[in-house]
């Protein structure tokens, strides 16, 4: 398992490293329009964008990023108001009519905290997870939304 | 040289448990066991029976083991496993045969040397199960003849050998007589009050080996210590009851030798060359009076005799000649440290040393010791073919250029004087006092 | 359940702690007084230092395995990043996490060592002797909370059942502590400290 991560990690190194010269820019350019365009094609056919959760302030992920199927989560939990998740505080009050889309997570929840890595992690992990534990729906284990592809 | 052969060892006939066994009932062994757990098994018991991981680490410590090619019931925790730890799960519902065989394992099979308290890595004290074991024996009534015998010379006489009071005196009287054909002012002191030092020896120095006390006089005498001997009950310090677990009796052995030493208003003990005693005064018989450590000083031949040197109060006219190699005997040196001394008395009296592989607290037990050996001539063969290791260990000095093997110790010397001659290798034995005596200047 | 697992290992090693020393106290009132604060953790040091004895010089493969062994049964368990994470998410607190190769890598040690034990016991004759079924089922107890962790770790088949193995297996392991012969994680400082005090100030030995 970790052999096939590793092989993946080496080909996302090897494409940065090809598409950074300049004679194979072109080259690549046009292999990676007809690419693009074909998975886009492919993609106009399935149900959704695949995507995971992301956040800047993880430079070195020791785990797999979760994937996150935004639309289809948020249609199957009935979820209708954005701020759901995406909520905003300000004097440790939760605002009913704001929210924070646009923002990542780390830009409030990593601040002046001494390890703040693991306190942006306990959020992600309660805002997901506790959810899930509370409504009983859901993945909580670890090697459920961190996935190993 | 050394035989390789091992008998086959079953369940050997001996008069005291035999028929000490059959004057027990199934019911009363349980009941006297249980009461006995109740009663005596603590803290100690429970943490060495329910903490031992069975690790198998101690094997490597016990002669027994080794001398019968690895045979794991001869191991330290092996030999738990056979007895206590039966005994404890059953509560004490073992049948007398099973107490029999547990007899033999006590008694015979454990010098009580403690040498795998120090492979053990927890530090369980095996020595101590096995006199645990030994005391329910002795509750039982179940305890090889021979030393039961010196065990009841004890209670009977206060000494180990059934020497009576007046064949002491008379015993000094003649080591005093003989030893004033060599040096003619020479006295052993007897009852004299306010001395520095009380000289005590096992039973069986006046009984069999009266030499070492005209030899100690001599020493004595040319040192020009003040020392003195009890006419009274008291001047044994052995104490064979320590080895049949009967505690009641150490007691009683102890505070007579103690109180002769407080009678004679002595500043101290000095023992003969004997490790089971030293354990028991300076060690174990305190303990059973509720003396931390023994109420006066006590000190060991080899401390002793290490003083002498040290202080310049004898000197050597002539060092021994003969390349010699010393036995550490369990009890003084796991028991008392006094393995660089007697290093520094050999250096002094002997012109060659030559060290035994493993020595100091790492010696292997000369298979004599622990009661082993007073558990008489029943036993012999056993005890000697369970001691081959040290019969190696022995021929490997030889080969080193070794003839002597000191052994300041009475078990050593009887337990090594057999191993010698079963594996025939023509080495001769000596006490330390014998080499001091041969060497030293006698004016 | 967590909770439950550290309250049943916490309280039953004090419980046993105390009783223990009660029973001391009753019985074997002279450990107290023998006790000798220097000779225990000098015989103590000779015993956690590995090859510091003779015993352990004897055994280098053993000396080895156990400590490595050892060393990883106690790290992996309280500084791997999930366990940590873990902590933090529930009570809030957080300290130094080891990387996950690290901890891959111990595991794996912790696990290779489980079998090298089970080979000393299947082949080692003076082993084998002493070896009853406990003590095989001692040694699973121990190694399947870190079979199962790598498991679930790797994703591989199944793993959110084995996940829950894990996660049972590490509490039972946990809760079985002070009342099996995992004792001896207990009693090893005073089993050793007492013989220490015994050899250090009554018999002026070494006991290593
Ligand atoms: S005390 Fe000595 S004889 Fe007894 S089991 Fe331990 S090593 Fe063997
Ligand atoms: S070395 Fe200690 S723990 Fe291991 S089997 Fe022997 S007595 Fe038990």
């Amino acid at each position: 398992m970790t052999k096939q991560k590793h092989n993946f990690c080496l080909a996302i190194e090897f494409f940065r490293k090809i598409s950074s010269m300049k004679q194979t820019k072109i080259l690549f350019y046009s292999v990676f329009s007809i690419l693009f365009l074909l998975v886009g094609a492919f993609a106009a056919f399935s149900q959704e964008d695949i995507e995971t959760v992301n956040d800047s302030a993880f430079e070195n992920q020791t785990r797999p990023p979760v994937v996150f199927f935004h639309d289809t989560h948020n249609e199957n939990a009935a979820i209708e108001e954005c701020n759901a998740c995406h909520h905003m505080f300000e004097d440790g009050k939760r605002l009913d009519d704001d929210d924070s889309i646009g923002m990542e997570c780390s830009e409030c929840h990593c601040s002046k905290m001494k390890d703040s890595m693991a306190d942006l992690i306990r959020v992600y992990h309660l805002q997901c997870g506790g959810c899930h534990l509370k409504q009983k729906t859901g993945p909580v284990m670890c090697g459920e939304c961190h996935r190993k592809r | 040289m050394t035989k390789r052969s091992v008998q086959n060892i079953s369940t050997i006939p001996d008069e005291g448990i035999d028929k000490g066994a059959q004057r027990l009932t199934p019911d009363q062994v349980s009941r006297v066991i249980r009461r006995h757990l109740e009663e005596e098994g603590g803290a100690r018991l429970k943490v060495y029976t329910e903490t031992c991981v069975h690790c198998g680490l101690c094997s490597d410590a016990c002669h027994f083991y080794l001398s019968h090619d690895h045979d794991p019931k001869f191991s330290p925790a092996g030999k738990v496993k056979q007895t206590l730890d039966k005994i404890i799960r059953k509560k004490g519902r073992v049948s007398i045969d099973f107490i029999k065989k547990t007899a033999e394992i006590a008694f015979t099979e454990c010098n009580l040397c403690r040498r795998c308290v120090m492979y053990c890595p927890f530090g369980i004290d095996v020595a101590y199960l096995m006199l645990f074991l030994r005391r329910i024996c002795h509750k039982l009534g179940v305890v090889p003849q021979y030393i039961q015998d010196t065990a009841h010379s004890h209670a009977a006489t206060m000494n180990q050998m059934w020497v009576k009071d007046d064949e002491w005196i008379d015993t000094l009287h003649w080591q005093e007589d003989e030893a004033r054909d060599e040096i003619p002012d020479l006295r052993i002191p007897l009852e004299k009050q306010g001395a520095d030092i009380f000289y005590s020896v096992i039973g069986p120095e006046p009984k069999f080996r009266a030499q070492m006390i005209y030899q100690a006089a001599v020493i004595m005498n040319a040192a020009g210590m003040d020392w003195t001997m009890p006419a009274t009950p008291g001047w044994d310090n052995s104490d064979m009851c320590m080895y049949t677990g009967d505690e009641e009796m150490v007691a009683r052995l102890k505070k007579v030798h103690f109180e002769t030493a407080m009678r004679l208003k002595t500043k101290r003990i000095v023992m003969g060359e004997c490790g089971h005693a030293y354990r028991s005064v300076h060690d174990v018989g305190n303990r059973h009076l509720g003396w931390k450590m023994s109420p006066l000083p006590v000190m060991h031949a080899i401390e002793f005799y290490y003083e002498l040197f040290k202080d310049r109060k004898l000197k050597v006219n002539q060092k021994y000649d003969a390349p010699v190699t010393l036995h550490d005997p369990c009890n003084v040196v796991r028991g008392g440290g006094l393995h660089e001394m007697a290093r520094y008395v050999i250096n002094e009296t002997c012109s060659r040393f030559v060290e035994m592989h493993p020595n100091r607290e790492h010696n292997y037990c000369c298979g004599a010791g622990g009661g082993v050996i007073n558990c008489g001539p029943p036993y012999t063969n056993k005890r000697v073919v369970s001691n081959r290791v040290k019969a190696d260990q022995l021929a490997d000095a030889k080969a080193r250029g070794a003839k002597t093997i000191i052994a300041p110790c009475h078990n050593c010397f009887g337990g090594l004087e057999d191993i010698v001659k079963h594996y025939g290798l023509g080495m001769e034995i000596k006490f330390l006092g014998d080499v001091i005596y041969e060497c030293m200047d006698k004016e | 359940m967590v909770g439950v697992a550290f309250t049943v290992f916490l309280a039953g090693s004090f419980f046993r702690l105390i009783s223990m020393w009660r029973l001391a106290k009753k019985k074997d009132g002279l450990i107290f007084s023998y006790i000798s604060i220097f000779f225990a953790l000098r015989s103590i040091v000779h015993w956690i230092l590995p090859f510091a004895g003779v015993s352990m010089r004897k055994h280098p493969a053993m000396t080895i395995v156990a400590f490595l062994f050892h060393v990883c049964l106690f790290a992996v368990p309280i500084f791997l990043s999930a366990h940590v994470i873990l902590f933090k998410e529930s009570w809030d607190i957080s300290w130094w996490r080891l990387p996950d190769m690290a901890a891959e890598i111990m595991s794996w040690s912790v696990i290779g060592s489980c079998l090298f034990f089970l080979g000393r016991r299947i082949f080692l004759p003076e082993v084998r002797y002493l070896t009853s079924l406990s003590d095989y089922l001692i040694l699973a107890a121990v190694a399947v909370p870190f079979i199962s962790g790598l498991w679930s770790y790797h994703q591989w088949a199944a793993f959110q059942v084995v996940m829950i193995v894990h996660i049972i297996s590490g509490e039972i392991m946990l809760m079985i502590i002070p009342f099996t012969r995992l004792s001896h994680m207990l009693f090893f400082p005073f089993t050793r400290g007492y013989m220490g005090s015994e050899f250090g100030a009554v018999r002026h030995a070494k006991d290593w």
